[in-house]
């Protein structure tokens, strides 16, 4: 991130968290003061929270504040600027982890037994950052052949030890 | 002091079969091989390992997590003096040197220098370790809760303030979403369930093992991935083993880098990469030859890895004494002793001096085996630099995810590990530091029951928090931090630096 993103990044942040603190620091004056109980009201539960509610709103005040000045609330958001966000290479490669590792995480361990799941994982990993598009299949079988050994090397190595040595139960 | 060394004596004893050397020589080696690859830190090493190790017997755990820990900050200095690119963030000073080193084709010289640096910095610590945690610890039994308040607050604002040097108020944002985290869940007075909105699974809180997980390794996976691949450079390794001269005529640089790495390695929070920078700095400015730091320097070499291993032992003095963290993967390392059923903190002097003295005996044993493992089977360890990223990083994300879950059985603990890999990406795209948000986790269960506590006492009196001697030096210490970044402190510091200055020149001038 350059100079200029981060403080637009800032200005943004800092809403997102005066608001944040503001909401703890609400829920935190209406958490129950549990007077029934007759406890002491210096341990009631929210007092705490509440203290580091007020100071990360204080905090994220200062923030925005900075980023005010900085000029952070010009946040230049133009056609151009989106095309090119989504042209570029890096945060592609970034979406396509980020997509590949939750589908995986959240939705395949569970749904599938584990190690189906993990070597389907795996091997699509593998292959959508290494297969070229447009170069024919046969030549590059050694890409794919060596994504099929890792990825079911992978998935029962970790399943054995962790089903057999560590005695897990496996998701 | 020899009441100390008998007990390290029979701590070495304890370690003595052979199963437990296996342990040690593989599990440094592990690390080294963790430390050496970019993007697998320490810290993401031994969340990792702690997953792998929770059935073993305590010291055994907590032996090869500490091999682990030692193994992964010195292996760090391969890929910092082969490829430019600091294997942990420790050795981001290691490359200043190391590399230029390596690019005059003296390769194996260079990474001989950072072992025997990590060698020697990791001995200093283990000494001031054994020497220091007793002292801490017993000091610290006359903390009460007023003390451990502003503990945890001086530990937040100082690893805020030292993790992110350029913007510290990111840091103290971090330290302080850390401490709302450890919020999450029944709270320990009058087991009130707070901000889990309904749900079962958060009442019981965040656990900090997922979460480092998430926030070291899924984080870090994001990162490396974002990148288009790397050239990976085949250097020549030549002779490894270092001449014993050119090591000692830097004994000064070493013992201070030494003795420095082990004290910032020891402020809570303030890691390995901090330390190795403060040493370097300060081995250029006391060096007679300040010119060939950045040019391939021995002596600045040897500061930077000397400073970030001692830190290692230095971040578990407060581990031990305090129960809060020096550093991130000593973190883990707090967080896998409480999973154990060792309880760290002032009392363990009294508890369990034994088990202090079982840690020393790890640093020594992790130490010996870094350094032998270190000078041997360097070229072909190197190797596995050639490894590409797109096949290694599929089987983090599978260990993150069994990691996750392995401890609780739980899927949930999968979802805060993903959640928290998230938020540590975003972080650290937004120049927020990680590790202040990983030691508000930790501290801020002792800071909950403590200020409730001290008010408590002092029926809602707040004078005691700073009118109590220790409570006010910490204060005092917080408020330094705070204010010592803000700018007018700064330039109302710089006038009387000048005006200082200006009157002694009067002076000397008026006398010539």
């Amino acid at each position: 991130m350059n100079e200029r993103q981060m403080q637009r990044a800032d200005f943004i942040t800092s809403i997102v968290l005066i608001a944040f603190g503001v909401s703890v620091l609400v829920l935190s004056i209406q958490m129950p003061r549990l007077e029934n109980k007759n406890i002491n009201p210096y341990t009631v539960p929210g007092i705490v929270p509440g203290f580091l509610g007020a100071i990360i709103t204080l905090l994220a005040l200062i923030l925005f504040v900075r980023a005010l000045r900085q000029r952070g609330f010009q946040l230049g958001i133009t056609r151009q600027a989106v095309s090119n966000i989504v042209k570029n290479e890096m945060i592609i490669r970034l979406f396509l982890t980020l997509a590949l590792c939750l589908v995986y995480a959240l939705l395949l361990v569970g749904w599938l037994p584990y190690i189906p799941a993990t070597l389907i994982f795996v091997f699509i990993f593998v292959m959508i950052f290494e297969y070229q598009w447009g170069v024919p299949l046969f030549k590059q079988a050694r890409t794919v052949l060596m994504g099929i050994v890792e990825a079911t090397l992978v998935s029962v190595i970790v399943a054995v030890v962790f089903e057999y040595v560590f005695l897990v139960k496996l998701p | 002091m020899f009441e100390g060394l008998r007990m390290f004596m029979t701590a070495l004893g304890d370690f003595m079969s052979l199963r437990v050397i296996f342990d040690v020589l593989w599990s440094t080696q592990l690390g080294i091989i963790v430390g050496m690859l970019p993007g697998l830190t320490a810290t993401m090493g031994v969340a990792l390992m702690t997953t792998l190790t929770f059935q073993l017997p305590t010291n055994n755990a907590v032996l090869i997590l500490m091999c682990m820990y030692i193994g992964a900050i010195y292996g760090g200095s391969r890929s910092a003096i082969l490829l430019n690119i600091p294997g942990t963030p420790a050795n981001a000073a290691t490359a200043v040197d190391g590399h230029p080193i390596a690019r005059q084709g003296r390769a194996g010289s260079a990474i001989g220098i950072a072992t025997t640096g990590s060698f020697l910095g990791s001995i200093i610590g283990m000494f001031m370790l054994a020497l220091f945690t007793p002292i801490i610890g017993n000091f610290a039994l006359r903390f009460q809760s007023y003390e451990f308040f502003w503990l945890a607050i001086f530990g937040i604002v100082i690893s805020g303030n030292l993790t992110a040097p350029k913007d510290p108020l990111k840091g103290w944002i971090a330290g302080f979403l850390g401490l709302f985290v450890a919020m999450i869940g029944m709270e320990g007075i009058h087991a009130y369930v707070r901000f889990a909105f309904g749900s079962v699974e958060l009442s019981a809180g965040i656990d900090l093992i997922p979460a480092m997980v998430g926030a070291f390794g899924f984080a870090e996976i994001l990162m490396i991935m974002k990148y288009p691949v790397v050239e990976v450079i085949d250097t020549k390794i030549d002779h490894v083993i270092p001449r014993p001269m050119e090591i000692l005529r830097y004994w000064k640089s070493i013992i201070r880098s030494g003795v420095v790495g082990t004290f910032i390695g020891a402020v809570p929070g303030v890691g390995e990469d901090i330390a190795a920078w403060v040493s370097y700095d300060l081995a250029k400015r006391s060096s007679k030859n300040p010119e060939m730091f950045g040019k391939g320097s021995t002596e600045g070499l040897l500061a930077a890895e000397t400073g970030n291993n001692s830190a290692v032992a230095g971040a578990m003095i407060p581990v031990l004494s305090l129960a809060i963290p020096g550093s991130a993967p000593a973190a883990v390392l707090l967080a896998a002793m409480f999973i154990h059923g060792v309880r760290p903190g002032p009392l363990i002097m009294i508890e369990a001096p034994q088990f202090v003295f079982h840690v020393v005996a790890m640093v020594f044993m992790a130490t010996i085996a870094m350094f032998v493992l270190g000078l041997s089977l360097v070229k072909f360890i190197v190797k596995i630099l050639q490894v590409p990223r797109s096949k290694l990083m599929p089987i983090i994300f599978v260990l993150c995810v069994i990691g996750a879950y392995a401890i609780h059985s739980r899927i949930f603990e999968i979802g805060v590990m993903v959640a928290f890999g998230i938020i540590g990406y975003l972080m650290r795209e937004m120049d927020y530091p990680v590790a202040p948000m990983i030691l508000g986790i930790i501290l801020g269960d002792i800071l909950d029951k403590n200020l409730r506590r001290a008010l408590v006492v002092g029926d809602g009196n707040i004078l005691p928090f700073f009118a109590r001697p220790i409570s006010l030096v910490l204060f005092l210490f917080v408020l330094f931090t705070l204010v010592s970044r803000t700018r007018w402190f700064r330039s109302a510091m710089g006038r009387i630096g000048s005006g200082i200055r200006s009157l002694f020149g009067r002076k000397r001038n008026g006398e010539s």
